[in-house]
């Protein structure tokens, strides 16, 4: 029988609320709608997904989950990681903004050498960008398949710049997206197997 | 340091805590800041009469406390350690800590 020491318990006490997926597709679609929305060039497309797909994740979430692991608020570092993630979160999506301006500027006739030179490889700097977004938070909530979606849409923008024609960023987002899209739904349907929905005692009393 | 005492036994041991029930559910709401009782009954597995029933022996021991409120007019349970629960916790594991290392090989 296993028996862990109080900080492996609240390791995996903190990785079991991880362990539903719905994050990874949460992941998956918003990378998903930003190749789709390239692909189709509907720009707005990631723009209308976040708004309705975050609130409706949430709804799952609190119908799908709660009633089968139920609810644990944390303490110190896991609370801090939480504001952590979401700080870094919000800096990388200003950067990655950023970088989209500077992108606009650097396609001026008069614009320096050294700017036209980063926009060629600009799909590799926004991969720094969100695939290094992903690793830190993957490091912040310690969660460490994060890292693997970091490293797989870096390694796909490279594969864009390193492409001649016919794969281009939309492609490769698209495929990223979706693919953590397929795991997430994987780990959902793993989860709902391996947990039966319980309802809270007084509830229950409540319900009778 | 377990105390010695007179007339009693050499070692004395919380057994509010140390009953193994109570010693899982003490040991997971001390590495959270407050649980649900289906969390609690997810992680110890314990049934919901055993739970209800060592969590009443351990909020008489003024170790937890336990909140009902509504979330979408349904009701729900949460329970917290108290700082005397959380002393306790860590008086225990001291206690025990002390008390193995303490044994000769």
């Amino acid at each position: 029988m296993a028996s862990p020491s109080l900080k492996e318990l609240e390791r995996r006490v903190w990785l079991r609320t991880f362990e539903h997926g719905l994050w990874d597709v949460a992941i998956g679609l918003l990378l998903l709608s930003f190749g789709v929305g390239i692909l189709t060039e509907f720009y707005w497309l990631s723009a209308i997904v976040v708004p309705v797909g975050l609130p409706a994740m949430r709804d799952l979430a609190r119908r799908a989950i709660v009633p089968r692991i139920g609810q644990a608020t944390f303490r110190g570092r896991r609370k801090r990681s939480i504001v952590r993630v979401q700080l870094i979160l919000g800096v990388l999506a200003i950067a990655g903004l950023g970088m989209f301006a500077f992108t606009g500027m650097a396609t001026r006739d008069a614009a320096p050498e050294w700017m036209a030179s980063i926009r060629a490889h600009f799909v590799i700097v926004i991969g720094l960008i969100w695939g290094g977004a992903l690793a830190v938070a993957g490091w912040a909530v310690d969660l460490p398949r994060l890292y693997a979606y970091g490293a797989l849409l870096l390694g796909a923008l490279i594969g864009v710049d390193l492409a001649s024609s016919g794969y281009h960023l939309g492609h490769a987002l698209a495929a990223v997206g979706g693919l953590i899209t397929l795991v997430g739904i994987g780990l959902f349907v793993r989860f709902l197997r391996r947990y039966p929905r319980r309802v809270d005692p007084v509830e229950a009393d409540t319900d009778a | 340091m377990p105390r010695k005492r007179d007339d009693g036994p050499e070692i004395e041991i919380d057994r509010t805590i140390h009953e193994p029930a109570r010693l899982l559910i003490t040991a997971h709401l001390y590495v959270v800041e407050s649980a649900d009782y289906v969390f609690l009954m997810q992680n110890t597995g314990l049934t919901w009469g055993n739970l209800s029933s060592h969590l009443s022996k351990l909020e008489a021991a003024g170790y937890v406390e336990i909140t009902k409120e509504f979330v979408e007019r349904k009701p729900h349970t949460m329970v917290h350690l108290t700082d005397e629960g959380r002393t306790a916790f860590d008086a225990y594991r001291r206690q025990m800590k002390a008390l193995f290392d303490d044994l000769p090989g």
